[in-house]
């Protein structure tokens, strides 16, 4: 039996960490949470992780640049981008960026499970 | 009457006026021709009269009748030569002086006939003859006398008045152009004072009465511009207001966005997870969804203070009072930031009419901007000056923080503008600035990137007079 599947999930609104870990645990996935790319950037030198999730807007590291950094030095983790400010620019740049999947803010908590699904199974 | 039409009529008159005067020219010297004509005619017959005069002589001295004959033949060639002028004389001296001159030729024929019949040699004779002779001589040449008179006083006359048509046609001339492009430089200067105006924003119109002539054509042209740029310059701020709208409206979806999706996600995780649940936990999901909607409540509050007009309760105060208590608010942050301020209150400043809550946050907003853009620390400077020129009081708050990049500069007071990311509502300054605005004051900003930003507020003084009108922003 292979290790669970390890989820990060970075956004500077608590709630969506918190929720999402809940619900994400339920289903047999490790969740961490970061309110900050900072550490979160940090924590990946130390663990592995299938799935980041994080949010586009955030005071310091963007979401743009955590896709850039995790596309750079871990090519494998498939980036989840979830975002208040959705229009067409930020979209464009995170599918150039290579994110696997973009949800505008309110996020479904359906879809983003069936998006990180197909983003394990596509990785198998 | 238009301008075409006044300059063609005072040019009809001066050309009126000088045809009059050639007429009356024409005239005096057809005048002055005809006495010439006639004193050719009278040297005629004065030389005539001498003769006749000399043949009396003749007669008298030498007793030589034939010298009588000569006379009465140059009498009767006289009387030719007067009959074959009578018209040329007639139109100078006239009928009556031309039947005198002849009576007095009648009564001398008459004379030299009678001494003719008589044979009389006499002396009285000779003085009778004598008399009428000399009568008709002395008539003659009174009337030549006249006429050259007549002449000269008709040249003289013609001289003062071409000298004077010529004066009064150059008067004329002169007092209609004057006249006319006084009208035409007024209205020019109308024009032109309009045209500044406009070119400082305002949109007048020339109301008073509008000339009928070219320049109110042209008045009316400008007037027509300045409405049209009036109602181009009123569609270009609603253009900015709507562009204003447009990041307030943005700015409000994205704040409510964050809000909302917290409380999504809580309602969906709580159907999820709700069996595993305990009650504690349940009133805790609850409580997160009160506390997110009661952030919305903040930021909807926050828009409708933005929106909705604001009373002003004006009165006067003093400024540095208001500042210092501004500077107490926010001495904890100050001095945790490590930011050194600096202070130049200006003493004996008159009262300002301010709301000095309004004020206050003002103060608060701005000096909370410059201490968040000195991250690294720096210097703050907080200041009043009166200038008296201008009636206002001056206060400026000084920064040696980051600076506002130029491009941003015009936006800064606008709506849910901001530099701070998601720090700022971009409401801080806009609210100041409609504060500001409705003290009827102004509110300015200088800035420079890495060397600091400098706002500068100017308030109105208190007029004295217990005005207390409630205004709204």
């Amino acid at each position: 039996m292979s290790r669970p599947y390890r989820i990060m999930i970075i956004d500077d609104e608590k709630i969506v960490g918190d929720m999402a870990k809940l619900s994400l645990e339920k289903d047999g996935y490790e969740v961490e949470t970061f309110l900050n790319a900072a550490p979160a950037l940090e924590r990946l030198k130390a663990e592995q992780f299938d799935i980041v999730v994080t949010d586009y807007k955030m005071r310091g590291i963007d979401g743009m640049e955590v896709l850039n950094t995790v596309k750079r030095l871990y090519p494998q983790i498939k980036v989840i981008m979830i975002t208040a400010f959705a229009n067409l620019d930020t979209a464009i740049e995170a599918l150039r960026g290579d994110v696997h999947d973009f949800f505008p803010k309110p996020v479904k908590i359906k879809e983003l499970k069936a998006s990180i699904r197909k983003a394990l199974t596509g990785a198998a | 009457m238009k301008i075409e039409q006044k300059i063609i009529l005072s040019n009809t008159i001066n050309v009126a006026l000088i045809v009059l005067i050639g007429i009356f020219a024409f005239q005096n010297l057809n005048n002055v021709l005809a006495k010439l004509r006639f004193m050719e005619i009278a040297d005629e017959l004065n030389a005539s009269f001498l003769e006749m005069r000399l043949s009396e002589k003749n007669y008298f001295l030498y007793k030589d009748l034939s010298a009588l004959d000569d006379i009465q033949e140059m009498i009767a060639s006289t009387s030719v030569k007067i009959n074959a002028v009578r018209a040329d004389i007639t139109r100078v001296i006239g009928e009556t002086d031309l039947g005198l001159l002849e009576d007095h030729l009648a009564n001398y024929a008459a004379s030299v006939g009678e001494i003719q019949k008589a044979r009389v040699t006499g002396p009285e004779a000779a003085a009778q003859l004598r008399a009428k002779g000399k009568k008709l001589k002395e008539f003659s040449e009174t009337i030549t006398r006249m006429e050259q008179k007549r002449v000269n006083d008709i040249i003289t006359g013609s001289k003062k008045v071409l000298a004077y048509s010529f004066f009064a046609v150059l008067f004329l001339a002169g007092v209609v152009s004057h006249f006319i492009s006084q009208k035409i430089l007024r209205s020019l200067r109308k024009i032109e004072n309009l045209a500044r105006s406009i070119s400082q924003g305002n949109f007048h119109r020339i109301e008073d009465i509008r000339p009928t002539d070219e320049t109110g054509t042209l008045i009316d042209a400008v007037n027509t511009m300045s409405e049209e740029l009036s109602h181009r310059e009123e569609q270009l701020v609603q253009s900015k207001k709507l562009a204003s709208l447009g990041i307030l409206t943005a700015g409000v979806a994205h704040e409510l966005t964050n809000p909302l999706n917290n409380i999504s996600m809580i309602a969906q995780t709580y159907a999820e997870v709700y069996d595993q649940l305990g009650k504690e936990q349940r009133i805790e999901f609850m409580n997160k969804v009160d506390a997110e909607t009661e952030r919305i409540r903040e930021i909807v509050k926050n828009l409708l203070d933005f929106a909705k007009p604001q009373k002003a309760d004006l009165r006067p105060a003093d400024i540095n009072e208001t500042v210092q208590t501004a500077i107490k608010f926010l001495q904890n942050m100050i001095d945790i930031s490590n930011v050194e301020l600096s202070q130049s209150m200006a003493e004996g400043l008159p009262p300002v009419f301010i709301d000095r809550h309004q004020i206050q946050q003002v103060l608060v907003n701005l000096i909370t901007n410059a201490v968040q853009a000195m991250t690294q620390g720096g210097f703050l400077f907080v200041g009043t000056r009166y200038r008296r020129e201008a009636g206002i009081v001056e206060i400026t708050i000084k920064d040696s923080g980051k600076g506002i990049p130029p491009e941003y500069v015009p936006h800064i007071f606008d709506p849910f503008f901001s530099t701070k990311g998601d720090g700022g509502t971009g409401l801080g300054l806009s609210v100041s600035y409609g504060i500001i605005k409705n003290h009827h004051g102004d509110i300015r900003v200088e800035s420079k990137v890495g060397v600091g930003t400098t706002f500068t507020m100017e308030l109105p003084l208190y007029q004295g007079k217990e005005q207390t009108d409630e205004q709204t922003v």
